[in-house]
């Protein structure tokens, strides 16, 4: 029961924050192997706890807790009653989530190297902001989970402050707005639930806040759907769902792209990840009654990121649009309310990270050798550059849903649940495959086809530690889209039932 | 034939090959291809021989669970898969052969195998396979081959644009295939063609629902198959390497919509509404692409043309339920085609340009792709005694036989036209003198010619595999087993083979008078008709309107939605970031230094909580 | 000594309080200001004592607590004339509008 595997994984990044504390803020080799090395462990222990699963080890044997925080005195009447415990646990879709972020966190860290000031600072925060990812997916009840919520933006805003290109400062303070407002709603929907069930505890919080007649809470059917609409806009900002997004096309462009890696891998997520954890979990009835407007949601989502991605001048834009449009295929998904639904907004979640991680990555390599990102300013890359040019049309392929890629597997299953609950809309939505192919198509054949009127001699292709988040990620997205089994086992237990 | 899923493989082992190793092997590449293909043909060829005496065979495995639904993938070999797995391994093995010698001295040389690999590997797994699902699967990465092929000579901007039309057009067609596909799957609970066909047997689809899949698939097939209004995109996709075109855009690729539309043949057959529509896009398709390819001066567009439009007939056949009509034509045009293309590129490879204006002359001086496109072009024209003949014969008579008149007589006018385009550019090239002067003309080397003369021998002969002379062989076999599919040959009235062969020997005879002869001006149409021919010449303007509806549709939409997001969604950032600004404010005057209002206020703010427990008794919700 | 109620204390010094209160809150002199707020302890004060004498409980501990906020009301008297008497050495001024130095 007491194992302390999690705690240690999710504060394994601790150690490199202490260790880099005590380098010389000039030693720029040292403090970039480092940085790497310290996101290592978490990686290793992330994959060691997939392997164990597969292997039959059940996931609760990795739970854990102790006594932490006690309100008031309720001891007598029960030991549980205000009381916050310090809990970590995963489900299936915790641990495929720990290992995304692991994963991610190492390769962002090795795109990190083209970082180029005070790598000190910035590897502390970059190793802060994996504690706080990885605290997240394992918190057990909505205090902790708040509490690493939180952590996870604070290292962000210096990030994007600091390390960002002309316009950081305004992105940095948009995210903190925006987050920051949608965490104080989190903040007021955990307090009132903590206020009239006397627990955060979520499996405890699935069983009350559903109790048939109120018998066990005195949660109005009303006070409910508020909760959960409320709960509704906190995780919508962060995803985002249209039209709380332009805090994040400000962060997707003037971030660092090794930061956006994570911010668009991981942080978006989060929101994701919330509504299926909390509000699927503890709000199932609100869930299935706004189920509708959920998929109107994720496809107006999908339309306007594409419709937008396709006039874009800037790549980042276009990036940046388009997980507008990709966080709607989660939506639709989660609409849909089937099993099909849920499992594809899942499979989303973790193929939309490796995919914009990888694309994210290769325009960090784009813009250290040409310092542009414009489209207008590339073009004609697959003369200079073919391999980075070929990744990018590989990534370009895989986000534009290519079947043996990751992209298609969840596309795939998201439209299967909505065609089968809302097939009209799910026939709307579709249009949004097609967009998606021809902005896509538009931007990356701009770049990497056609005439180039830049002097390419001198400029170096992918090189060296560029290869490994390239193959790797490469690696992963084709694996998902040719072995879709690799994440649908962890999730068998959650997706069987939901919608009946 | 348990072994018939190693066949896409070698193909796929080729591509990932090559892609590692091709910048070492350079030239050598090809070898790496073609005996990986050759393997692939020799599989096929063994699949086929075992299935002309066996049975079936089938084979699954799991691959995705959702909840309780439970994917598959696997294979199937029937006869149409063993049939269609021959034809193009053979055609890519002979185009692999071709472009060792078409592609010398290409600097992306290897690149170009690997793209053939994948090609190969994704149109072999296509036809391998038993479910839906996994037919779109390898259906959208044949599109990727055929994108990254058309797209070969990147730095060109005409190839990109028709890269991104090719996948974009195709993946319009594409989005229906995957609508009615998982329509299909709720109303009939698989994607197993198998259980899809009992399904419908069984009555336990509705009509309409029947009808709305079957129309929605065959979008699908009208993407990938070029047929109007669709089409736009095949044309320009002679932008790739002309062993491409012969392969992807004339061979196999394009066949996809066909193979398709007769692999779900039992659904379609089930709508009156869906086959009817299929034979009406298709007789129209084959009209109005022969159209076209009359005005048309470049080589490979003309021939582009009528691949459309010859495409167009097949869709003719299955609609007017000649099931084996349609795939025999599938077959002999595979082959006639192929060489067409081969023969074309080695053509242009003697004298770079593909303009036929600038030709002229070439019979002696290619005195083996000569007459190889000649035998080419007698076989597409529906000459007696080449394949074409037999097969076009076939699709006259099952449109006659199913009553469809006036699509029959549509048919036979493009039978027309296609004999006239087709030798019009076969004297505009090899007849007369030279137009342009042209040096280093020159016949390919043995690499290039082998493939064109096996391909000639079966423009040829493949036609007597299902003749009413000798036998319908083919269309037996086909149709063995399985009734939905019809019959295997379908008796219609003689004067149809004998309307079609003088209807062939006329476009030749017209063709001949106006570019060998010359005793008709070639000026006599069009100077008879300028605007109709100008319509025609500019392809009925489609591209055209295309441009300025959908294009500028789309365009305004997105800037529309910019229009919104600059107003809407930014006015909501300002407004918060307004009301955060705001209260900041507020709350710094506030603090205005004055102990005594501080005081103040702390005393109010007792009082009023004083007051609303007074009133409350401390339970604001009772 | 019963004839006097309990009221009556209380009453003595809710207007004790409010006196005092008012006198904190509105008077610009912070000599009277600092008396007004020693007025309200007194006021504590009385309560205490009332209730530690006539409560539900009684109990010396309001008694002691009394005496407890006289000794600290003086130490607190002591320490804010010796802060007035500076500023007002300073500033030349007693008026507590100008004392806001606290804002900037």
């Amino acid at each position: 029961m007491d194992s302390f595997y999690l705690s240690l994984l999710v504060f394994s990044p601790l150690l490199g924050i202490i260790l880099l504390a005590f380098m010389p803020k000039g030693n720029e080799k040292g403090l970039k192997m480092l940085g790497v090395l310290a996101t290592l462990p978490a990686t290793v222990l992330a994959l060691v706890a997939y392997f164990s699963y597969l292997g039959g080890t059940s996931l609760d044997s990795f739970s854990e807790q102790a006594r932490w925080i006690q309100f008031g005195s309720f001891g007598a009447m029960d030991p549980n009653l205000f009381t916050v415990r310090y809990e970590l646990g995963i489900d299936g879709f915790a641990l495929l989530m720990i290992v995304l972020t692991s994963i991610l966190a190492t390769l962002a860290a090795i795109a990190s190297f083209h970082i180029k000031k005070e790598w000190k600072g910035y590897f502390m925060l970059f190793l802060l902001l994996e504690i706080g990812m990885l605290g997240v997916f394992t918190a057990q009840n909505l205090i902790l989970f708040f509490i690493f919520f939180e952590i996870t933006l604070i290292p962000m805003f210096f990030l994007i402050g600091k390390w960002g290109y002309f316009d950081k400062e305004k992105a940095a303070y948009s995210f903190l707005i925006y987050n920051g407002l949608g965490s104080a709603i989190l903040l007021i929907v955990i307090m009132v639930l903590f206020a009239k069930t006397g627990t955060t505890n979520i499996e405890a919080l699935k069983i009350l806040v559903n109790s048939p007649e109120q018998v066990l809470t005195p949660i109005s059917d009303s006070l409910k759907m508020g909760l959960f609409i409320a709960l509704l806009i906190a995780f919508g900002v962060k995803l985002p769902i249209f039209p709380l997004h332009s805090w994040m096309l400000r962060v997707h462009v003037e971030a660092p792209p090794s930061i956006v890696m994570l911010h668009s891998g991981i942080l978006l997520k989060i929101g994701a990840f919330g509504l299926i954890r909390f509000g699927m979990g503890i709000f199932p009835e609100e869930f299935q009654e706004l189920s509708v407007l959920i998929a109107v949601l994720g496809v107006v989502n999908l339309l306007y990121g594409a419709f937008l991605a396709f006039i874009q001048t800037d790549f980042k834009m276009v990036l940046a649009y388009s997980s507008i449009s990709h966080m709607g295929i989660v939506l639709i998904g989660l609409g849909a309310y089937n099993e099909a639904g849920v499992q594809g907004a899942i499979f989303q979640v973790v193929s939309h990270g490796l995919i914009s991680a990888l694309l994210f990555f290769l325009v960090s390599v784009m813009y250290e050798r040409l310092q542009t990102t414009h489209i207008a300013n590339l073009g004609g890359l697959a003369k200079g550059m073919p391999l980075a040019s070929g990744f990018l049309l590989a990534g370009a392929m895989a986000s534009l849903g290519l079947p043996g890629m990751s992209g298609f597997v969840s596309e795939f299953m998201a439209f299967l649940g909505l065609f089968r609950e809302m097939p009209v809309l799910a026939a709307v939505g579709t249009l949004g495959i097609i967009m998606t192919a021809v902005y896509l198509l538009r931007a990356v054949l701009a770049i990497t086809y056609g005439k180039s009127d830049r002097e390419y001699a001198g400029i170096t292709d992918i090189r060296s530690f560029e290869w490994a988040p390239v193959l790797v990620l490469i690696g992963l997205i084709i694996l998902i889209g040719v072995y879709p089994a690799v994440l649908s086992q962890p999730l068998e237990t959650i997706v069987q039932g939901i919608g009946g | 034939m348990e072994n018939a899923w190693l066949i896409p493989l070698f193909p796929l082992l080729s591509f990932l090959a090559l892609l590692l190793f091709g910048k070492r092997l350079k030239e050598a590449s090809a070898y790496v291809g073609i005996l990986l293909t050759l393997a692939s043909l020799v599989f096929s060829v063994i699949v086929l021989v075992g299935r002309l005496t066996g049975a079936t065979y089938k084979l699954e495995a799991d691959w995705l669970q959702i909840g309780d639904l439970q994917l598959t993938v696997g294979f199937e070999v029937n006869q149409l898969n063993a049939l269609m797995l021959v034809i193009v391994s053979l055609v890519s093995f002979l185009v692999h052969t071709y472009s060792k010698g078409y592609m010398h001295g290409d600097q992306r040389f290897p690149v170009f195998y690997a793209y053939l690999g994948l090609f190969t590997f994704a149109m072999l797994g296509l036809v391998l396979s038993p479910n839906l699902l996994q037919t779109y699967i390898f259906w959208e990465l044949v599109g990727v081959g055929s994108f990254l092929l058309i797209g070969f000579y990147f730095n060109k901007e005409s190839a990109k644009a028709a890269a991104k039309k090719a996948f974009i057009m195709t993946r319009i067609g594409d989005v229906g295939l995957f609508i009615g596909m998982i329509l299909l799957f709720w109303q009939t609970g698989s994607f197993e063609y198998d259980e899809i066909f009992a399904s419908v047997h069984a009555g336990e689809v509705s009509g309409t629902m029947i009808t709305l899949t079957a129309i929605l698939i065959f979008i699908g097939a009208v993407g990938k198959s070029g047929q109007f209004p669709l089409h736009t995109w095949l044309p320009d996709a002679m932008e790739g390497p002309t062993p491409v075109s012969a392969l992807i855009h004339a061979a196999t690729m394009v066949a996809a919509g066909v193979y398709l539309v007769a692999t779900m043949f039992p659904l379609f057959a089930a709508s009156e509404t869906a086959m009817s529509t299929v034979a009406i896009v298709g007789a129209v398709t084959a009209i109005f692409a022969a159209t076209i390819g009359l005005t048309q001066t470049d080589i490979k567009r003309v021939l582009a043309y009528s691949t459309v439009s010859q495409l167009g007939y097949m869709m003719l056949a299955l609609g007017a339920a000649g099931y084996a009509a349609g795939v025999f034509h599938l077959m002999t045009h595979a082959f006639f085609k192929a060489l067409l293309f081969l023969a074309a590129g080695s053509v242009i490879h003697a004298v770079h340009t593909q303009d036929i204006e600038k030709m002229g002359g070439l019979w002696k001086k290619l005195s083996f792709t000569a007459p190889l496109f000649l035998i080419g072009t007698l076989a597409i024209s529906g000459v007696p005694l080449f394949s074409g003949f037999f097969s076009k014969d076939e699709i006259l008579i099952a449109a006659w036989a199913n009553g469809n008149y006036i699509l029959f007589w549509l048919a036979v006018i493009a039978a027309f036209f296609t004999a006239f385009y087709m030798f019009r550019l076969f004297f505009m090239v090899f007849s007369g003198k030279a137009r342009s002067e042209m040096k280093n003309v020159h016949e390919s080397p043995v690499s290039m010619t082998g493939p064109m003369i096996v391909l000639g021998i079966l423009a040829v002969v493949s036609g007597y595999v299902n003749t009413p002379w000798f036998g319908t062989f083919l269309g037996d076999w086909l149709v063995e087993g399985n009734e939905a599919l019809g019959h295997g040959h379908i008796e219609g009235p003689a004067w149809i083979m004998i309307v079609a062969t003088v209807v062939s020997l006329a476009g030749i005879y017209l063709a001949y008078l106006m570019y060998s002869k010359r005793s008709i001006s070639r000026d006599w149409f069009t100077s008879r008709a300028p605007t109709l021919y100008s319509i025609v010449v500019n392809k009925y303007f489609i591209d055209e309107i295309y441009q300025t509806t959908i294009v500028y549709a789309t365009k305004a939409i997105s800037l529309f939605l910019r229009f919104i997001e600059m107003f809407l969604v930014n006015g909501l950032v300002q407004l918060v970031t307004g009301i955060v600004r705001g209260l900041g404010k507020t709350g710094a005057k506030l603090q205005n230094g004055q102990i005594q209002t501080y005081g103040t206020v702390a005393f109010l703010g007792l009082a009023v909580l004083l007051l609303i427990f007074a009133l409350t008794g401390g339970y604001l919700n009772g | 000594m019963s004839g006097v109620p309990v009221s009556a204390y209380l009453a003595l010094a809710l207007i004790l309080f409010c006196i005092g209160l008012y006198g904190a809150l509105t008077k610009k002199n912070t000599i009277i200001v600092l008396i007004s707020i020693e007025l309200m302890l007194n006021a504590v004060n009385i309560n205490l004592i009332t209730f530690s004498k006539l409560g539900m409980a009684p109990a010396i501990t309001g008694q002691i607590f009394a005496i407890f906020v006289i000794a600290v009301a003086a130490a607190e008297v002591a320490v804010g004339i010796a802060i007035l008497l500076s500023l007002y050495r300073n500033r030349k001024t007693v008026n507590i509008d100008d004392m806001n130095q606290l804002k900037n």
